[in-house]
């Protein structure tokens, strides 16, 4: 079934795997604790195999392929720390943050026509690493 | 910084349909005024932290975690984009799951590592003017 790693690119302007997407998608209640984002049938991805080989401008593994983010539902929720008027002038942002709990469904496809058809389907998720919500400035906003 | 085969590929694409346009209808003033104005895309811009990956490019992200930073790759500004005003969102997660190879028709469990995140504000395009508008890293 092989390795897949998908990510939408890196922009004319650098900006990294990132793509724009309709604002009622995004939704935050600071106030709540809570956050969705629910996005789907998202063309302009790619299945790079891994992260090594999107990132190595050689692809050692092979050219990237066409994929489909069919579905992907995200929720934050449980507020376990707040960051209340943090600002980090070397980096240029500050905001206030609410790291909380997540949980994600997704279903991603790498085309068949590209000989390395495949879908994930998410049953459950499995870890939360990292997860935050918040409002922020930077840059000329800092 | 190398500049990725993705990014040329991109940057080509976009050239060859501007050149399309172009060469199937002749601009005229007239012509011009009775079509629909061109869209541009807008194109935010990254942030000025940039990571070298071992792979031979480099990058402007944070990796995922506090915002008060674990050490200078990780944590801090959540935001791939710059000169931004707005919320974020963002998750670090494991998940399972089935893959299915769709050639054969074959199944098993599959795990997956996802950094996913959200910007929805106001930012300050390459354009030079601000603009408003939702951007997934995925």
């Amino acid at each position: 079934m092989g390795l897949h790693s998908y990510d939408p690119g890196i922009s004319p302007t650098l900006v990294v795997w990132t793509i724009p997407i309709p604002e009622e998608s995004a939704q935050i209640d600071l106030e709540a604790g809570t956050a969705e984002l629910h996005v789907s049938n998202i063309c302009s991805v790619f299945d790079a195999f891994t992260v090594a080989n999107s990132l190595t401008p050689t692809h050692p593994l092979g050219n990237i392929v066409s994929a489909v983010f069919d579905s992907l539902d995200l929720r934050w929720s449980d507020v376990t720390r707040s960051i209340m008027g943090f600002g980090d002038p070397m980096n240029q942002f500050s905001g206030d943050f609410f790291e909380t709990a997540a949980t994600m469904e997704v279903t991603a496809t790498t085309l068949e026509s590209t000989g390395h058809g495949f879908r994930f389907v998410s049953a459950a998720t499995t870890q939360v690493n990292f997860a935050q919500i918040g409002r922020e400035t930077n840059g000329v906003f800092f | 910084m190398q500049i990725s085969r993705r990014i040329f590929l991109r940057a080509s694409a976009g050239a060859a349909g501007a050149g399309l346009v172009l060469g199937s209808a002749p601009w005229t003033p007239r012509l011009a005024a009775a079509e629909a104005p061109l869209v541009c895309p807008v194109e935010p811009q990254p942030i000025p932290h940039t990571n070298a990956t071992p792979f031979g490019t480099i990058i402007h992200v944070f990796g995922p975690g506090p915002v008060e930073g674990i050490d200078p790759n990780t944590g801090h500004d959540p935001s791939l984009i710059t000169d931004f005003s707005g919320i974020i969102a963002q998750a670090d997660l494991n998940l399972s799951g089935t893959g299915t190879d769709l050639t054969t028709g074959e199944s098993a469990p599959y795990e997956f590592h996802t950094d996913i995140r959200f910007m929805k504000g106001l930012f300050v395009a390459a354009d030079g003017r601000t603009h408003q508008g939702a951007f997934a890293f995925l």
